[in-house]
């Protein structure tokens, strides 16, 4: 069949339906007959997976010209998709064009929700088709013969890259891919991608830069444009809006209206919690939303989850409640508004879920932004503009992962074995792992076999053994039992199942959390009052009650931070509340007496500018800078400065961040004008000292809690059975010191570092910033109290960091225990 | 009471070490957790130095002095014990799952507890009748506040009217924080020094 009698089916099949191709559509098909690789830019709801399907099955027919009566078995096809809960939808659509085609194709799932039988079941006769993750596609690598499943695999297709780019999940993806090229001759790679500022770069990444791969792609853009319109919702009482916060539940009754006048609303929310409490308070106040009104997150469990998006889908619902687990795929038709609940904190994310609405072709998106506290109108404002000028982010991808290639090289140790040289050929072509160099792959190859750079006597370490040709091989059942439990570079808390006592799946919730309930107490969780039974067996057993309570479920999560592009925006918007009110927005209008206020106690900052205010409460020495620049900055920025001043005196710090300064608070003052003086902005020696700064504080030491269980030095424990493996579960804490005072050399240590300065800090970000305050004048603003810019930050009780260069016998001096009552 | 961690009993000569969790780091090497070997050295140069430093009569190890089944530290502890003059007795503790032969060929005592002169030595944490107990297991850490929100977790000595518990000696072993109470006395640990902890009455509930 020629190329011509193809599409005349792929057309057929659409003139079926009543619909048109589209132009990306038509051009991926025949990129993708051509043989060729390639990123595909379309937003979702826009017929991206017809865009792919449809070649994917007109290629097995080209092939199998008697695709109607004959059935060639084996898998032709691997979709990844970042989200489980996105697999269904794809089916659907893969299954509706095998079937309409009359092929014999099938289609087939698998993800951590598949049960075992059904794994057994594919391992013996792999679909044609397979919609998985890249943890399930990682497994796949380690089972034995993985080779002889994916040899005649014509494409892969890795849905939502934008998603897995700047994530060790997209690391795994790279190398995947990077395997999967040597082992399918015939393999086509294709990533579909949501608009994002480096989009070029995101198809190096997943074909490799410098390959024969990435010459042979092409970059196809869908060019959908759809209006969105950004609605603020302003507090009627601008008085009594408070100015710290994060629920947002003061203009719970703004949002009643806005569900009401549509046919079905989403509420998105940024954490899991807050989306816990909205649920629960609207039910509260407005009981007749009872049946039309329900709740999405990623710690329900599966069922309840389909449920929820089946009855969008059927516009059964009024409203529903959601985190960023409704943010991707899943087209919902019958939803008309969005809502979104505090700062999304990046413009691709805002446009992301106002593209949730008004979901047909031609339908305006309707998004409302509803600020949580004062200062957050200042961002609705930046959203505004943000949106218009289309200024989404960059996805920064990651660099020489050790931690993932240390836990791959052991998946493919636990399959079939490896022989370093071929593999290295491989890695070596992908991005992360460009430069890396043969003494730091040798460096690895040494870690897994002899946990250490030379063999020592006394040493009983087992992982991966050399095998007498040369072959690096898991022989020890046990090991290669743990690290297939292990896989994955998500790390979170460890979490529990919630589970009635009487059997029944609920959810899951972290240990933090479950750690602090006692027997009887009661707890909102899915929008359920639950009584805390017990914990057994990573299991927290729960009943039904009636009593009232406040105790939140709540998960630690992640924060996030404005974009770069965004920090511009805010501070754009914030220099305007000085200029006439002709060229103010809405927002910032209705902030006059916030501004009033903060210019009374202190100062707005022109454009040429830089604030620092300090005061005295009775927790201490406040010390405030406003850089506004994004919580990350300031991190950096903080312990930079932190560390410069700590080297004038002996002195201790908690530090403070948020999106628009940080806060040092000390028990001593510190003397402003000589950290003036002393030009301690500076962007001299900045490497050197962010190093110092970094060993002073904690966030290395997050960061190397994750490289540990990734790289699998620490074991989380099997699922279910957590107590059992107890002798061997480690604080990652423990071993950050262990290693900080007997392996600083370790590589794995070390990237804990360059990740918290390329990921956390931002470093690049922190350089331009630093040379920007350098061109502004310093305004030191000694103060009563706290104004309002800074009461946000000097309320934040969580995520606080700390500095110090006093001898611990004389801080220990000032300080005491605080005695529990009883 | 000494910055290692130890506790010497003047009158009868006696040294005291809780929860070395020798063993540990090997344990965790079988197992294919890569733990620096540099670290296993150290717990034995930290032995020796407080050993060295109060010439003790008796060495008693307050249990888990071993983290697991036989590996190949035992070597290593083999041959340090031949270098201690001392006697030395080990109160056996949820840990101590190697055979007592095997310590009584090194010329050590094992036992389950000891009761002297009015004081009861034990593992786990007891309170007996007319007797002041020292224990280890707990691992005790404590948390210290202070101005502008400044908190430090250190390893502590946690005495309550009738007990004593030990902090735990071993390089890769981590603690549990207690919560003092009125009757409480907490002394801290650091490099240099142990300091007696001040204490605050606080109506505000701990914010976690």
């Amino acid at each position: 069949m020629n190329r011509e009698e193809l599409y005349d089916i792929a057309l057929n099949w659409f003139q079926q339906q009543n619909w048109k191709p589209f132009k990306f559509q038509k051009d991926t098909w025949k990129a993708f007959l051509q043989g060729k690789n390639g990123l595909l830019n379309a937003p979702t709801g826009s017929g991206k997976t017809y865009a792919l399907w449809f070649p994917i099955v007109l290629n097995y027919i080209k092939q199998n010209p008697q695709y109607k009566t004959k059935h060639k078995k084996g898998l032709k096809a691997i979709w990844i998709t970042p989200l489980r809960a996105l697999s269904q939808e794809i089916r659907q659509s893969a299954e509706r064009v095998t079937a309409d085609l009359e092929t014999q194709m099938t289609v087939g799932i698998r993800t951590g929700d598949t049960t075992t039988k059904e794994r057994a079941g594919q391992k013996k006769q792999m679909p044609d088709l397979l919609i998985t993750t890249p943890e399930s596609l990682q497994l796949l690598l380690a089972t034995k013969g993985y080779d002889k499943i994916f040899k005649d695999c014509s494409a892969i297709v890795v849905d939502e890259w934008h998603e897995l780019l700047g994530t060790k999940r997209g690391v795994q993806m790279e190398l995947a891919l990077s395997r999967l090229k040597t082992v399918s001759k015939e393999l086509r790679i294709w990533g579909i991608s949501a608009t994002i500022g480096n989009l070029e770069q995101a198809r190096d990444v997943l074909l490799g830069p410098e390959t024969q791969a990435l010459q042979d792609s092409v970059m196809i853009r869908a060019n959908i444009k759809k209006k969105i319109t950004v609605k603020s919702i302003i507090p009627k009482k601008m008085e009594t809006f408070p100015w710290r916060g994060h629920l947002g539940l003061h203009l719970l009754e703004d949002v009643v209206p806005i569900i009401n006048n549509s046919k079905t609303t989403l509420l998105f929310t940024n954490t899991r919690s807050q989306c816990e409490i909205w649920f629960q308070k609207i039910l509260e106040k407005h009981p007749e939303f009872a049946g039309d009104m329900a709740m999405h997150h990623g710690s329900i469990n599966k069922d309840t989850r389909n449920w929820v998006e089946n009855a969008i889908r059927n516009e059964e619902l009024k409203a529903v409640v959601c985190t960023s687990s409704l943010d991707l795929g899943v087209d919902f038709a019958p939803v008309e508004t969005v809502v979104q609940i505090g700062g999304p904190k990046g413009v691709a994310r805002f446009l992301q879920r106002a593209g949730r609405s008004g979901h047909r072709p031609g339908e305006e998106s309707v998004i409302h932004f509803l600020p949580t506290h004062a200062i957050e109108l200042i961002e609705a404002s930046a959203l505004q503009k943000a949106v218009k000028q289309n200024a989404v982010e960059d996805r920064m991808p990651y660099l020489n992962c050790y931690d993932v290639l240390l836990q791959y090289l052991t998946t493919l140790a636990i399959s079939d074995g490896f022989y370093p040289n071929e593999i290295y050929k491989e890695i070596s072509q992908t991005f992360c792992y460009q430069t890396l160099t043969r003494d730091q792959w040798q460096w690895l190859l040494n870690f897994l076999v002899m946990g250490s750079q030379s063999l020592q006597t006394y040493d009983e370490y087992k992982k991966v053994e050399v095998e007498e040709d040369g072959k690096f091989k898991v022989t020890n059942r046990g090991v290669a039992m743990r690290h297939r439990f292990q896989i994955g570079t998500i790390v979170g808390d460890v979490n529990l199942t919630v589970r009635y006592q009487k059997g029944g799946y609920i959810g899951s919730i972290e240990e933090f959390f479950v750690s602090k309930l006692n027997r009887g107490d009661v707890f909102t969780f899915a929008g359920r009052n639950l009584e805390f039974i017990r914990i057994k067996d990573m299991q927290v057993h729960v009943r039904n009650s009636n009593k009232k309570t406040n105790k939140i479920s709540s998960w630690s999560g992640s924060r996030m931070t404005l974009s770069a592009q965004m920090s511009k925006l805010l501070r754009e918007e914030l220099y305007s509340s000085s200029e006439d009110k002709k060229y103010q927005s809405v927002e910032i209008r209705s902030l006059a007496h916030i501004f009033e206020r903060q210019r009374r106690e202190s100062i707005v900052p022109y454009p040429n500018e830089f604030l620092i205010e300090t005061f005295k409460t009775r927790e201490g020495y406040h010390h405030i800078f406003y850089p506004f620049e994004g919580r990350f900055v300031h991190e950096a920025m903080g312990s930079l400065l932190g560390y410069r001043i700590s080297l004038l005196s002996p002195i201790t710090f908690s530090l403070a961040f948020n999106d628009y300064g940080f806060e040092l608070l000390s028990d001593q003052e510190i003397d402003m004008q000589q950290v003036i003086d002393n030009d301690l902005f500076t962007a001299e020696y900045l490497l050197d000292d962010l190093q110092k700064s970094l060993n002073a504080t904690e966030m290395a030491r997050r960061k190397f809690r994750d490289i540990a269980i990734i790289s699998g030095m620490v074991f989380t424990g099997y699922p279910n059975k957590g107590i059992k493996m107890k002798h061997l579960q480690s604080n990652s804490q423990l071993l950050f010191e262990v290693f900080r005072d007997y392996e600083p050399e370790n590589l794995l240590f070390q990237q804990a570092f360059t990740e918290t300065f390329q990921h956390q800090l931002e470093e690049g970000r922190l350089r331009l910033s630093l040379e920007r305050i350098a061109q502004q004048e310093i305004v030191w603003k000694p103060c009563k109290k706290a104004t309002p810019f800074a009461f946000p930050l000097i309320t934040d009780r969580l995520s606080r960091e700390k500095l110090s260069s006093e001898k611990l016998a004389d801080r220990i001096k000032r300080m005491s225990a605080l005695l529990m009552k009883k | 009471m000494h910055p290692s961690g130890v506790l010497f009993w003047k009158e009868k000569s006696m040294l005291l070490i809780s929860d070395v969790h020798l063993g540990k780091i090997s344990h965790f090497r079988k197992f294919g957790a890569a733990v620096p070997q540099a670290a296993i050295q150290k717990n034995f140069e930290l032995m020796d130095v407080a050993v060295n430093f109060f010439q003790p009569e008796v060495l008693v190890f307050m249990g888990d002095l071993f983290h697991s089944s036989l590996n190949k530290e035992w070597q290593l502890f083999e041959a340090w014990a031949s270098t201690i003059t001392s006697d030395i007795i080990l109160v056996a503790g949820n840990h101590d799952i190697i055979s007592p032969l095997k310590y009584e060929k090194l010329g050590i005592r094992v036992v389950s507890e000891i009761q002297l002169d009015g004081f009861l030595l034990t593992h786990h944490p007891e309170e007996r009748e007319g007797f002041f107990n020292f224990s280890g297991h707990i691992h005790p850490a404590v948390r210290l506040q202070g101005m502008g929100r400044q908190s430090l977790r250190l390893s502590c000595f946690f005495k309550s009217e009738n007990q004593l518990i030990l902090p735990a000696f071993g390089t890769f072993t981590g603690t549990y924080t207690l919560e003092p109470k009125a009757n409480n006395e907490v002394f801290a640990v650091t490099q240099e020094e142990v300091f007696q902890v001040q204490m605050k009455e606080t109506k505000r509930r701990r914010r976690y």
